[in-house]
């Protein structure tokens, strides 16, 4: 197990200040976090810009060390034991960066791979192995700068996993990624963490990809967790509107005095539109109201020609809580 | 033409302003110093100040540190001139700002010149550092014929920003600054003159001297500066640097828009 | 073990990243070759006959001889200046700090990057050394015996210097501007277009600086003047010197500069 235990990451920052004055400043960019990754588990980063997601990603792969707090993996210390743990951890970062880019893709990977320790057959193999999981065989003997951003992405993950890591911390990997390229990289951190039995920990833009994906998610901002659970939970307590959307015949005057009353005493909110295909109900509630209104149509024999329902996503729950905060 | 010529003018003042090219500025000026210095140093120490006879012949002087010093000023002006007109268009690429300069229907004209007025500023200050250190070392100001001298720099500056089209061309074509440069300044080194008479060489690589115009600038420089000729002693260096200007400039005017054309495809086909 | 496996990888990888086209051996042999030429026609309108002050030193007849030594020494100590420079790639690009997340000897990557580029580099132009030697010198005058021993000295002093300019380019941000500086009098005082001997006092302090002054006096010492190891003791002590001096800056400031990663998050350490 990985666990993180109250760390922080304090930076000192020398700002220019004419010629020779420099003014050292102090930017606490992760104030105390604790976290866990257990094997075989995706857990999501969630936050902001400039929330201390990357900070956290670094120090945890131990290209940081954290102000203080501890971080072990499998019981090792991420600071007195970092050469022991660099074999058991890796990184990948979104972007384009961090490649050589008029070396091949094989290239790429068998520099790294020998920095890994790998030698002879075991890196031709362990190297063959990760451009096929990739599939970059037919650009395998082409110099990077050739390669589209998916192929350069796709090359990062290979490379990332040349140590065959325990755990797994990926930045931001689908970032400006075509639909099909990043839901084939989504499927391929599914197989790690559930056939390998990897620990993952991811970060994203793209809050659908951290709610497929993710088993625990973190909420962090400003440095410290606002909230840990699974997506789900999180959405049922951030998010308090579920909507329904309704189209049913045009209603006559009675029947909307009735709803609007039975609504009332249910506290629902209900807005009625007249559209040529009927009347559409637009339905807002702290609970999921379906049943109810549902109850009120059927004891009125009304026929219902389309029934919408909007399941709340995690990206609505972080809008509320990103509107909760600066309000 | 005047409109781009001002816009190119005040972008690249401001973008000296914000980000100086220190490390540029200094080499070039150490660059000067070092070969003042270097031959300083030569001269006094390790040789006693006793020169080869032919010198004298060669080298139309027996003043051999003003000969060097003089030579080491130029060189130094050549390159930083060189290198501010032809880098333009190539750096405007490599900042991916190429494509939108060219959308424009601006005059290349102006935007050269734009370019060179604005880097002249730098060169002037770098010239006249260079010239006050060689003072030191030895360079004479006693018989300058002030006049000579800036009729000779003014020609021998049109004739170098006429060879920055050309070697801008060729930087374009190959991709690269670096390599195409120092080549070409390392060639400039050996058969212009610069440190020693081109005599010295074997008469078959004279004829690569004779196309630069370092060569004749250093050549009219030395005679109207140090020595004070008229201008009609140094009329032969005078015609050569004109017969220059005209086969390089149409050619390197020809090369850069081809070449803009080549790269365009080459980058956004 | 495993950081021969380590500097292998550099190896492999510098040969691969900086010599994937032909034109750098422009710079590798053509540059170094006018360089070459360029100091011998600038000695020309000096007296280099016998009564000429430097005839004290060495024999003026041999001043081909002199500089062609001199400008083999230099290429090898120039040629891993030029590639450090390019270190710096490595902390724009962020492969640095990859190569910082696995668990590799940073030593072997530094070392391994200096030898990589070092034999590659230099090929060229030592082979146009040998041969000009054969030429200038005749098979007589050149100790061919000695020649073996002259290259291993020169190549283990310039691997040693080249990974602690490795070091300094990695992070630094001003290097290049530091070696603008210091490249042209290396070239100078380090002795390979005079002699050493010939310099003033305070120019012989600056030339003892440069660990560049030590080896070409020993590979001169060996090849061109037919001296013993045993008379060049004194020079090898020097040399040894500044290299221990070098190598132990190496491994400092490399451990310092991991550390101050690890604490700032920035590549750069001055």
């Amino acid at each position: 197990m990985l666990e993180a235990k109250a760390i922080t990451k304090t930076y000192t920052v020398k700002q220019k200040q004419g010629w020779f004055k420099r003014e050292k400043q102090q930017v606490h960019a992760v104030k105390g976090i604790d976290l866990t990754i257990e094997p075989g588990e995706i857990v999501g980063l969630l936050g902001l810009n400039g929330a201390g997601k990357t900070t956290t990603i670094k120090m945890l792969s131990t290209l940081l060390s954290p102000s203080s707090g501890t971080i072990t993996i499998d019981g090792h210390d991420a600071v007195q034991d970092a050469r022991y743990l660099k074999q058991m951890v890796n990184m990948i970062a979104g972007g384009e960066r961090m490649l050589y880019f008029r070396l091949t893709g094989k290239e790429n990977l068998a520099f790294f791979g020998r920095l890994y320790g790998l030698n002879g057959k075991e890196l031709t193999a362990r190297v063959n192995a990760l451009i096929k999981l990739v599939e970059l065989e037919d650009a395998q003997d082409l110099p990077v700068e050739r390669y589209s951003k998916g192929m350069k992405q796709r090359l990062q993950i290979a490379r990332g996993l040349l140590n065959q890591p325990h755990y797994l911390f990926l930045d931001e990997p689908t970032l400006g990624l075509d639909a099909p390229i990043a839901k084939q990289l989504r499927s391929i951190v599914k197989d790690l963490a559930m056939e390998q039995n990897k620990g993952v920990l991811l970060t994203s833009h793209y809050l659908e990809e951290v709610e497929e994906l993710c088993d625990r998610v973190y909420i962090i901002d400003k440095g410290t967790v606002m909230m840990h659970d699974t997506p789900a939970n999180i959405i049922n307590t951030v998010v308090l509107d579920y909507r329904v959307i309704v189209t049913t015949a045009h209603l006559n005057e009675t029947f909307k005095h009735d709803i609007i009353k039975t609504a009332s005493t249910k506290q629902l909110s209900i807005e009625f539109y007249d559209t040529g295909d009927g009347t559409v109900w637009e339905v807002t509630a702290s609970f999921d109201p379906t049943q109810v209104f549902l109850d009120i149509i059927m004891t009125h024999h009304q026929p219902i020609f389309k029934l919408e329902m909007k399941m709340p996503k995690l990206e609505d729950a972080i809008l509320q809580l990103a509107k909760e905060r600066s309000a | 033409m005047w409109l781009t010529f001002r816009a190119t003018f005040i972008r690249n003042l401001i973008t000296m302003k914000r980000a100086y090219p220190w490390s540029f500025f200094i080499g070039h000026i150490l660059n000067g110093v070092y070969l003042t210095l270097f031959a300083y140093l030569t001269y006094h120490y390790v040789f006693d100040g006793s020169l080869d006879s032919r010198f004298q012949q060669y080298a139309d002087t027996g003043n051999y540190l003003s000969y060097v010093i003089s030579g080491a000023l130029l060189y130094t002006f050549s390159v930083s001139l060189l290198m501010i007109v032809s880098r333009a268009i190539i750096s405007e690429l490599r900042e991916g700002t190429l494509e939108a300069l060219l959308l424009t229907p601006s005059s290349r004209k102006g935007y050269f010149l734009g370019y060179l007025s604005q880097g002249f500023m730098r060169l002037s200050l770098e010239f006249v550092i260079v010239l006050i250190i060689g003072g030191f070392f030895g360079l004479t100001f006693s018989n300058v014929n002030i006049i000579g001298t800036l009729v000779v720099l003014l020609v021998f500056i049109v004739s170098l920003f006429a060879q920055a089209l050309v070697l801008g061309g060729f930087m374009l074509y190959f991709r690269d600054t670096y390599l195409t440069q120092n080549t070409l300044f390392m060639v400039m080194g050996l058969v212009c003159s610069v440190t020693f008479p081109i005599e010295y060489l074997p008469n078959q690589i004279h004829w690569i001297g004779q196309i630069m115009p370092l060569t004749h600038g250093t050549d009219a420089f030395r005679q109207v500066f140090i020595e004070g000729a008229s201008l009609s002693t140094v009329g032969t260096s005078l015609i050569w640097l004109l017969g220059l200007i005209a086969i390089y400039f149409p050619i390197g005017t020809i090369m850069m828009q081809k070449m803009e054309r080549h790269v365009l495809e080459k980058h956004f086909g | 073990m495993n950081w021969i496996n380590g500097m292998w990888a550099e190896m492999v990888k510098s040969h691969q990243h900086n010599f994937h086209s032909k034109m750098i051996y422009l710079s590798l042999f053509f540059w170094p070759v006018l360089l070459f030429i360029t100091s011998y026609f600038a000695l020309k309108p000096f007296d280099l006959g016998s009564t000429s002050p430097i005839a004290e030193f060495f024999d003026p007849d041999d001043l081909m001889l002199f500089l062609l030594t001199g400008y083999l020494g230099y290429i090898f100590f120039w040629s891993l200046v030029q590639s450090a420079w390019q270190t710096s790639y490595e902390r724009q690009t962020g492969t640095l700090e990859l190569i910082f997340l696995t668990p590799v000897s940073r030593l072997a990557f530094v070392y391994g990057r200096a030898a990589g580029n070092l034999f590659e580099a230099v090929w060229l132009f030592s082979v146009f050394t040998v041969l000009m030697l054969v030429i200038v010198g005749g098979m007589q005058s050149i100790v061919w015996s000695a020649l073996p021993l002259a290259f291993v000295i020169l190549i283990v002093s310039a691997v040693i210097w080249g990974g602690f300019l490795n070091v300094v380019f990695l992070f630094s941000r001003d290097a290049s501007f530091l070696f603008t500086i210091l490249e042209e009098p290396m070239e100078f005082f380090a002795g390979i277009r005079l002699p050493v001997a010939a310099f003033p006092v305070w120019g012989k302090v600056i030339a003892y600086i440069f660990p560049l002054t030590f080896v070409l006096e020993m590979i001169r010492g060996l090849v061109v003047e037919g001296k013993s190891f045993t008379e060049l003791l004194s020079p090898f002590a020097w040399l040894v010197g500044i290299l221990s001096l070098l190598f132990l800056l190496t491994i400092i400031l490399l451990n310092k500069a991991e550390k101050n990663a690890k604490e700032t998050g920035n590549m750069v350490l001055f």
